[in-house]
């Protein structure tokens, strides 16, 4: 354990020093060169005078993420993200030194709502991001609207938060809310077509969680898929959290449509992926397709070559293959020595667009009607490839690639075998 | 009225007005706005676990299921209110209330023939079939994703949608209840239901009806946990499963006991001082190990809850 | 469902069951000895999983770690029992309080040590080499290891009897579940019986961990819902008895199981509706005693 710290602590040494690199201006370099000629202290003057000169009044965001329950490990991979993107721009976003306040919402929409309303009305935040679990983001949807704050949401993909809605239920868009994760029509409808049309597939059979969340992944993907004249021939449905998945599995097993869709993930992913290789399902001939949460990062990392074969959707991979994505995983695994998962994208981006967007103002937060046009018309390239707001309903537009999980080496990966440019979510 | 009853009765009168008025002398603190919605969610959950205390600490009635009624009447509250499409208080409350009363007549009349842990159990079970209700009927309560848009009240023209007007709704029904469980515990009901938790063979030898003792109890304090229930849908203006959830039946146990149960104050006190952990300590702080600390603590070194200790410092 | 499909789920619904008994007898063993609703239990499993797999890691022999995590919580509960429960004899509520501060405490401190391989991230414990491939049983490929918790279980309730039944501590403890008054009256050392006893639960509930480990994985939370399930097997059974343990594990493990086939809209409480309906006809569970002096 100690020599882990020391590595990570040397790690930390390093990056903080080429982030200082990257972020200082040439004159704050020139004020730093004399300090290896002995003269530290006039020279630390020097630089704490320039960024007295040039820093803009201190930004506060902040970041409501689970940090204990089920979600745990969402939140602290968000938070890395989150605490690496700010360490290389040297703690400053336009100008502004930035303070970011966390708070646990422990998988509860009424302490999620609580902390919101801390943000609001105590720590007077200039933006908010966050929120994993989608009842969350829906019970805050009022407050956030009617304090006319403005919230980036880096998970929650209920397709309602970005949609209009009939009475505003369970949830409708906000001028103030933007996302940059996805929405559950994102990742579930294009494979759909994608199976139907690309693929060949004649007949599926759906298997999700029992939620809001799975039914509506399992409806879009119904839809792309019999839209292309696919046939669905049955479906069922698993409690969130059960114990064993087993019964389920072998319940895929006596019924005949090998193509298999699913919606799991984190825990009920893993048992589903075990159950699925214990039961002998891939030497029967059957297929798991899914949502990309299915095999991502943290499953991978248990279940490994079980969930070989395996073609799911999401916007991005680690294996992704653009220099974006290149550099972030770099820093991330100098920083924390772990492989960055797709919560710590959502989150990288979410600043990545507040940071771009402030730029724009010039750091101005007061505005908000200048900031939300501001977030709408950011642009650029995230680890995921090209990033940009439907201005209409504040979700992005992003590719999405399909991907197949293979082994090789030793290493479980998701390699990209087909990519949909440009996914829109219809909501208007 | 004795005279310590008075002086009970003029220092309740004192902290009630004390902290209805927060807001007002407050106002120049920072955290004001902040600090007056979280004593909001601690009154709401002292109504909650004041009236389970009625079954937990008065008739010994251990019931693990108490959210049901929570759930229950916020459910009942939000739906009526949006069918109707009325924010009249005395519509939705009284819909919270009529709805959380059924259904702990039906959860009560089945529990109420078990005992102890069986009790317990039985009420843990059957609440969680109320849960799975609430989490599956999605076209009634929103399934998993919550039901939201919940509006708050107008009572005679007086419209609680301001945060402070919220805040006076809170504290008058929250002193009502109190009023009326202070009123229940002095009566001969109130000790016909501690002589249930003491020895219910001799309240039956001496011709009580026990059973229908302890159904009535259960059903006005399931009607009373719908008060709360209702509170809760104005001030968040969502109500989800998670209000019907286990973990909720659970907070509500814990804060009867670490008050103290069987005592009025005791519940109020549990519920500052869970609510307190869970929502105002720095995020940075294990809240979950803090609040597991918080629980031995209590129990190792303020036997019968802080309300207890309190007593016992004071005799001493 | 044809005979197949029945057959397979009646193999899962048994070794389900067989996990629910490993889970629950130390819960059923305190509660009947020490008149106890132990709350930890749920945690006192999660611990042994997680030492189960730190020792696995350190070994590479599962073998090794159903042998260290058992010892492992025994010496916690050998702690536990003294420290914090022998002055709340008899104070139900005051237990319920503090075995719910300790299991939040026990598995908030799992969350933290992100530095042990703990944390909250899901992880699994692989199976036992030899135990990790499938048999075909009546024309489809069953997982071993499933026929092992199988054995296993049946085993262990055998050897809880064989103890029970034989041995000194065994008859104290039927003697203790009868009345451990008139044991202390007949000049037996109860404080240090119920520190064995607890010790004894706590171990049952650590090797539950590590049996149920490679099946039901490592994550947040697994600590609620062993609890809830153990709770349930021993009150549908009737509490504090061995017997009862074994039919509310016969009992729920099936009928869970097979309720989730039949009737799929009901899965989310469909144990709660078994026991339920159990309680409702059997206010004692199904081998309970009318002893209802509380």
């Amino acid at each position: 354990m100690g020599k882990r710290n020391d590595a990570a602590a040397e790690r930390g040494f390093r990056i903080s020093r080429r982030a200082f690199l990257i972020s200082s201006s040439a004159a704050a370099l020139a004020a730093c060169a004399p300090s290896t000629t002995g003269n530290a202290a006039s020279s630390a003057a020097a630089t704490t005078a320039a960024a007295a000169a040039t820093a803009g009044p201190p930004l506060k965001l902040g970041q409501l993420l689970p940090f204990t329950k089920v979600y745990a490990e969402l939140g602290n991979s968000m938070k890395r993200s989150t605490d690496l993107y700010l360490k290389l721009k040297g703690n400053k976003l336009a100008n502004r030194p930035v303070t970011v306040i966390y708070e646990d919402e422990a998988n509860d929409p009424q302490v999620g709502l609580a902390k919101t309303q801390k943000f609001i009305d105590q720590d007077k935040v200039d933006v908010m991001l966050g929120v994993v679990a989608t009842p969350i983001a829906y019970a805050i949807r009022n407050a956030v609207d009617s304090a006319k704050m403005i919230y980036i949401d880096t998970n929650a993909g209920g397709n309602a938060l970005t949609r209009t809605t009939n009475n505003c239920t369970p949830s409708c868009k906000s001028p103030y809310i933007f996302r940059t994760s996805f929405s559950s029509y994102q990742i579930s409808e294009p494979i759909g077509e994608y199976m139907a049309s690309k693929k060949g597939v004649k007949e599926v059979f759906t298997f999700v969680a029992d939620y809001g969340f799975g039914t509506e992944s399992q409806a879009d993907f119904t839809t792309g898929f019999t839209k292309n004249g696919g046939k669905i021939t049955g479906s069922l449905k698993a409690p969130l959290g059960s114990a064993d998945f087993v019964p389920f599995v072998t319940q895929l097993k006596a019924q005949p449509t090998k193509d298999i869709y699913s919606f799991f993930s984190g825990a009920d992913a893993v048992k589903y992926i075990q159950a699925w290789n214990q039961l002998g399902l891939p030497a029967a001939g059957y297929k798991m397709n899914g949502a990309g949460f299915l095999t991502e990062q943290d499953v991978l990392a248990v279940v490994k070559e079980q969930a070989n074969g395996a073609i799911t959707s999401l916007f991005w991979a680690v294996e992704l293959d653009n220099p974006e994505n290149k550099a972030f995983k770099d820093a991330y695994q100098k920083e924390y020595n772990l492989l960055p998962d797709v919560f710590a994208v959502q989150a990288w981006d979410g600043m990545q667009a507040l940071d771009l967007a402030l730029q724009a103002t010039k750091g101005d937060t007061s505005d908000k009607q200048k900031l939300i046009a501001a977030l709408e018309a950011v642009k650029f390239n995230s680890p995921r490839g090209a990033f940009e707001f439907d201005k209409d309903t504040h979700n992005p537009i992003q590719d999405m690639y399909m991907r197949e999980v293979k082994t090789a080496n030793g290493q479980t990966v998701n390699t990209i075998s087909d990519k949909i440019g440009r996914v829109t979510d219809p909501g208007k | 009225m004795s005279r310590s009853t008075r002086i009970r009765a003029a220092i309740v009168l004192a902290v009630w007005v004390a902290l209805a008025t927060f807001p007002e002398w407050s106002v120049a603190w920072e955290s004001s706005r902040f600090a007056a919605g979280i004593i909001r969610q601690i009154l709401i959950f002292a109504i909650f676990a004041s009236s389970l205390n009625l079954l937990v600490g008065y008739a010994g009635l251990p019931s693990l299921g108490h959210a049901a009624f929570f759930g229950g009447g916020a459910y009942a509250a939000a739906i009526v209110a949006q069918r109707l499409g009325t924010d009249e208080l005395l519509v939705s409350l009284g819909a919270a209330v009529a709805g959380a009363a059924l259904l702990a007549l039906v959860v009560g009349y089945l529990a109420v023939r078990a005992v102890g842990i069986f009790f317990l159990m039985l009420t843990l079970a059957l609440a969680q079939m109320v849960f799975a209700i609430a989490f599956q009927a999605t076209d009634l309560t929103g399934g998993s994703n919550g039901f939201s848009g919940v509006h708050r009240p107008v009572l005679l023209g007086i419209d609680f949608n301001a945060a402070n007007d919220l805040y006076l709704l809170v504290c008058a029904v929250a002193l009502l209840v109190a009023l009326l469980l202070w009123r229940l515990a002095t009566s001969s009901y109130g000790r016909a239901l501690v002589g249930v938790r003491e020895n219910e063979r001799r309240m039956r030898a001496l011709g009580y009806d026990t059973r229908t003792l302890k159904l009535s109890a259960f059903v006005l304090a399931g009607a009373l946990a719908g008060v709360a229930g209702a509170l809760s849908a104005y001030e968040f203006r969502f109500v989800s499963p998670n209000d019907v959830a286990l973990g909720t039946s659970v907070a509500g146990f814990v804060m009867v006991l670490i008050g103290g149960a069987g005592t009025l104050v005791g519940p109020i006190v549990g519920a500052a001082v869970v609510l307190s952990i869970e929502r105002v300590l720095p995020s940075q702080l294990p809240a979950q190990m803090v609040l597991g600390i918080v629980f031995i603590a209590f129990v190792v070194f303020a036997r019968q809850g802080l309300v207890g200790a309190v007593r016992r410092a004071v005799r001493a | 469902m044809t005979l197949e499909d029945a057959l397979q789920q009646a193999l899962n619904g048994l070794s389900f069951g067989a996990l629910l008994f490993i889970l629950a007898a130390g819960l059923s063993l305190i509660f009947g000895m020490m008149d106890v609703v132990n709350l930890a239990h749920g945690a006192f499993y999660m611990l042994g999983a997680y030492v189960a797999l730190s020792v696995t890691r350190a070994t590479g022999s599962f073998w090794a770690a159903l042998v260290v995590a058992p010892l492992a919580l025994a010496a916690l509960g050998l702690l536990v029992e003294p420290l914090l429960l022998r002055r709340l004899r008899g104070r139900h509520l005051d237990q319920v309080l503090i075995t719910i501060g300790l299991s939040l405490v026990i598995a908030d401190f799992i969350r933290l040590r992100d530095d042990w391989g703990w944390g909250a991230t899901v992880r699994s414990l692989p199976f036992p080499a030899g135990l990790d491939r499938s048999v075909a049983i009546a024309g489809s490929d069953y997982p071993t290891y499933r026929l092992f918790v199988i054995a296993f279980g049946a085993g262990l309730a055998l050897l809880l009897y064989v103890l029970h039944r034989r041995t000194r501590i065994g008859a104290l403890v039927r003697a203790g579940v009868g009345d451990a008054e008139m044991l202390s009256a007949l000049g037996v050392d109860t404080d240090r019986l119920f520190t064995v006893t607890f010790a004894i639960g706590a171990g049952l509930a650590g090797l539950a961990g590590v049996v149920a480990a490679p099946v039901f994985g490592l994550q947040p939370g697994m600590d609620v819902d062993a609890l809830i399930y153990s709770l349930i097997v021993v009150v549908v059974g009737g509490l504090g008895s061995l017997s009862g343990a074994v039919a509310g594990s016969a009992v729920v493990g099936p009928a869970d199981t097979f309720g989730k086939v039949l009737v799929p809209q009901f899965a989310l409480a469909l144990i709660f509706a078994i026991m339920a309906l159990v309680l409702l006809f059997r206010p004692t569970g199904l081998l309970g005693r009318v002893r209802i002096g509380r």
